[in-house]
């Protein structure tokens, strides 16, 4: 906030749009942005309410009702979107599989988050030795294959929820390591950090709040594409059967287990690929939209 | 079936492709077949498979065989057979018979493959099938006696199905790893090639002796593995196979709509069932309490499962065996009806009045095992589903590390009880009840010569087996057989594709 009253025209014309203002601007006019964090919102909701707008329990098998067709190929409306190949209800087995994605693709992101950003900026901020080992996990983590290393290891502890969470969360942090490790070490020779250096701020000060803020706008580009990865992930690992296990509403398990009827009824691969698709798609648009309205040469 | 444009376009577009492809290989006398399993060595000893059932029953003949629609024993490479008494049979050989490669059939092949296959160090893969006899003998050129062990009833049957006769030269020199990649046999079709695990030429054998299997039609028999049940229908639609077997109820019914394919339905020997760790061998398991076994018995669903998932002719089973088995008494066994509250009651009474969490395993059909998994949660049985492939469960079945694991036996065709319910009942690795009172009953029935006798004692075995609860069986599996309208087949009861009585329309 500033301290001139903005509304006055004059005034405005003097001193211009405050950096606030104008951010507001970029957000609101960029399309992009704004599709992703909508429909991304949107998706959040469905997973937070997700018992209040499920029709059915995603659970209740009903083996005489199954693989009825949705709404559009001739079902009816008791089940709009169709039944699947134990008679639950597809629309609330989608709805509650939001809540598997959205917590699998954030969790681990944070996960991953933490990890890669907290390598990333001590090796960027101390470089030396701190930066060559640094250097060097990320070199050992980028020469393995993720898809492999994590259906080994989720092979060997047996494939869960929890287990998928964690292998991913601490697979992901490379890409966080690479880019804190640049964008510190463009940061830590600028004027403010030598001035907070010269005013005796501890180091942790200077890291946490000279540092980080301006390398957030990158951590936040980072954060949306290694969501996005990890629902993509996790959608692959319970389609191999190696991810959650049912009966877990899971988007990736709901496309394996649709496949054996892939030729005769599409519908049942091609709901769940849709919703993932649109979901991955709006993390992205949302990843590079808040990309193009924070990045340096957009400011002006 | 519900009529709608989109839902068929895909099929509908395979079938105008294939209407353009069909008749391709009548001309050449190739049968095309697709196998959804790789089979790990064609070698019929030292493979537990379908489809390596099979290839044998193909490449190789039983010195007896049993019509499988009459169920009435004739001689094959034996012609006549007499027990001297209880624990040896003698046998007349035919005389004649050449081996594909051109070494003759006489005594020493069957002694030479008696005493290679009965003894446990071989490692043939399912014992029950051979270690029943102690040696072979030979009396001359074509006469042979067989001697048991034991006294074994059962001796006949496992004759005509999985004893097989090999050359003796060739297989002394070639082994179980030479004959699976070139195998020899006597019988109606010879093996042209093996890529294994993937793909099986076979050839019709000209010289082929007056077998009561029948002579071959069909010239040329060309075997691909293709794992995935799309793949094979979208290979069948487009002409490049004609014929496709073990076809998943839900798509047989689909293809069945379609009217340029055969869909015939078969039932199978092969049972599904819970098998539970009764003994507590996987540690401090629920199952030990008999309540929770009941449990899990009153929990499933049984016509429900019949009726929407394995349809065609399955059958709900209550038995440890497939009812058409000799000694395998369905009135003998207690039946569990479909109660979730009972179920909820016996678990409280056990002591597990909100239920409990166990590991559950399966090896096979995902969607039975999550139906029968979501039956077992209505009532408060929790589980960490873990689906393995075959050899893995059976490793840790072995080792006694699953509580609780959804499993199926195909008896490899056999049509005796001994097949099914001495296999896992008999304290062996596989055996998770450990009942000593089963195991007397067992051993008596499956070593009389009497047959009032055995069925006296199976049926004690499946009283106790089934009041203990010890498993939850289920149904029985039925097959479906998809060819072409240019092939004709008439599948048997017994799961076994029979290329002999296979022709062209």
């Amino acid at each position: 906030m500033t301290q001139f009253d903005t509304q006055d025209p004059i005034l405005a014309e003097i001193t211009g749009p405050t950096p606030g203002q104008m951010l507001r601007k970029r957000v609101f006019g960029h399309q992009g942005l704004m599709i992703g964090a909508g429909v991304l919102v949107i998706l959040a909701l469905i997973a937070v309410f997700a018992p209040l707008l499920a029709p059915h329990d995603p659970y209740a098998q009903s083996l005489m009702t199954r693989m009825e067709p949705p709404v559009f190929l001739g079902g009816d409306w008791e089940h709009p979107l169709g039944t699947d190949h134990l008679g639950r209800d597809y629309l609330s087995r989608l709805i509650y599989g939001a809540r598997v994605s959205l917590m699998i693709g954030g969790i681990a992101a944070l996960i991953s988050g933490v990890i890669g950003t907290a390598m990333g900026v001590a090796a960027g901020y101390f470089g030396g030795r701190v930066d060559m080992v640094v250097t060097f996990l990320i070199n050992v983590r980028l020469a393995m294959p993720v898809v492999l290393v994590a259906l080994a290891v989720v092979a060997i502890l047996g494939g869960s929820l929890q287990v998928v969470i964690v292998v991913l969360g601490l697979l992901l942090w490379d890409r966080f390591a690479v880019v804190m490790r640049a964008s510190t070490l463009q940061v830590r020779g600028r004027e403010y950090v030598a001035a907070a250096r010269a005013i005796g701020a501890s180091t942790p000060r200077v890291i946490l709040s000279e540092i980080m803020p301006n390398i957030a706008n990158n951590l936040i580009v980072v954060v949306t594409l290694e969501m996005a990865h990890a629902i993509l992930l996790e959608a692959a690992l319970s389609f191999l059967g190696l991810g959650v296990q049912p009966p877990t509403p899971s988007w990736g398990l709901m496309v394996s287990e649709g496949k054996n009827m892939m030729l005769f009824e599409p519908w049942m691969v091609l709901i769940p690929g849709a919703v993932l698709f649109i979901l991955v798609l709006a993390i992205n648009l949302m990843g590079d939209g808040l990309r193009d309205v924070t990045a340096p040469e957009n400011r002006s | 079936m519900k009529q709608s444009s989109l839902r068929h376009t895909l099929a509908g577009l395979a079938i105008v492709a294939a209407s353009g492809a069909a008749y391709a290989e009548k001309a050449n006398d190739t049968l095309r077949v697709a196998f959804t399993k790789e089979l790990e060595n064609v070698d019929s000893y030292f493979n537990s498979s379908r489809e390596g059932v099979v290839l044998q029953r193909a490449v190789w003949d039983g010195l007896i065989y049993r019509d499988p629609i009459t169920n009435e024993y004739s001689g094959n490479l034996a012609t006549s057979w007499e027990w001297i008494d209880d624990l040896t049979l003698e046998l007349k050989l035919r005389e004649g018979v050449k081996f594909h490669n051109g070494e003759p059939f006489n005594a020493d092949d069957v002694v030479y493959t008696v005493n290679f296959v009965a003894r446990e160090e071989n490692g043939v893969k399912t014992q029950r099938n051979v270690n029943w006899m102690k040696s072979a003998e030979k009396v001359d050129d074509y006469t042979v006696r067989i001697h048991l062990k034991d006294k074994f009833p059962a001796a006949i049957e496992f004759l005509s199905g999985p004893v097989s006769m090999y050359p003796d030269e060739y297989y002394a020199e070639a082994g179980p790893s030479g004959m699976g990649l070139k195998p020899v046999g006597t019988g109606p079709y010879k093996v042209v090639s093996v890529t294994p695990g993937q793909h099986f030429v076979l050839e019709k054998n000209e010289n082929y002796h007056d077998s009561p299997k029948g002579q071959p039609e069909i010239t040329n028999i060309d075997i691909r593995t293709i794992p995935d049940v799309n793949t094979q229908m979208a290979e069948l639609f487009s002409g490049s196979l004609d014929l496709i077997w073990q076809v998943p109820a839900d798509q047989a019914e689909k293809l069945a709509e379609m009217d340029q394919f055969t869909v015939t339905n078969e039932s199978t020997m092969r049972v599904g069932y819970l098998s539970m760790d009764a003994a507590g061998r996987s540690g401090d398991t629920p199952f030990t309490n008999l309540k929770v076994r009941q449990a899990v018995n009153h929990a499933i669903n049984r016509e429900e499962l019949v009726a929407a998932l394995l349809k065609g002719k399955s059958k709900v089973v209550w038995t440890p065996c497939f009812p058409s088995q000799f000694g395998c008494v369905e009135e003998a066994a207690t039946q569990y009806e479909y109660d979730p509250e009972k179920a909820k009651a016996l678990l409280a009474e056990a002591g597990y009045p909100d239920g409990f969490t166990t590991e559950f395993y399966a090896y096979r059909d995902r969607e039975y095992a999550e139906a029968i998994l979501s039956y077992l949660n209505a009532v408060g049985i929790k589980s960490d589903f873990k689906f393995l492939q075959y050899s893995a469960l059976r490793e840790l079945n072995m080792t006694g590390d699953v509580p609780l694991a959804f499993l199926t036996w195909g008896s490899f065709s056999v049509n005796d009880a001994s097949a099914m319910v001495s296999q896992f009942f008999k304290h062996g690795s596989l055996d998770d009840a450990r009942d000593d009172q089963v195991l007397a009953d067992l051993e008596v029935a499956d070593s009389a010569t009497d047959p009032d006798t055995r069925v006296e004692h199976y049926t004690k075995a499946i009283e106790r087996i089934t009041e203990q609860a010890y498993w939850a069986p289920m149904f029985s599996y039925n097959t479906n057989y998809v060819s072409t309208k240019e092939v004709e087949y008439t599948p048997t009861a017994d799961e076994v594709l029979r290329f002999t009585t296979m022709g062209w329309n």
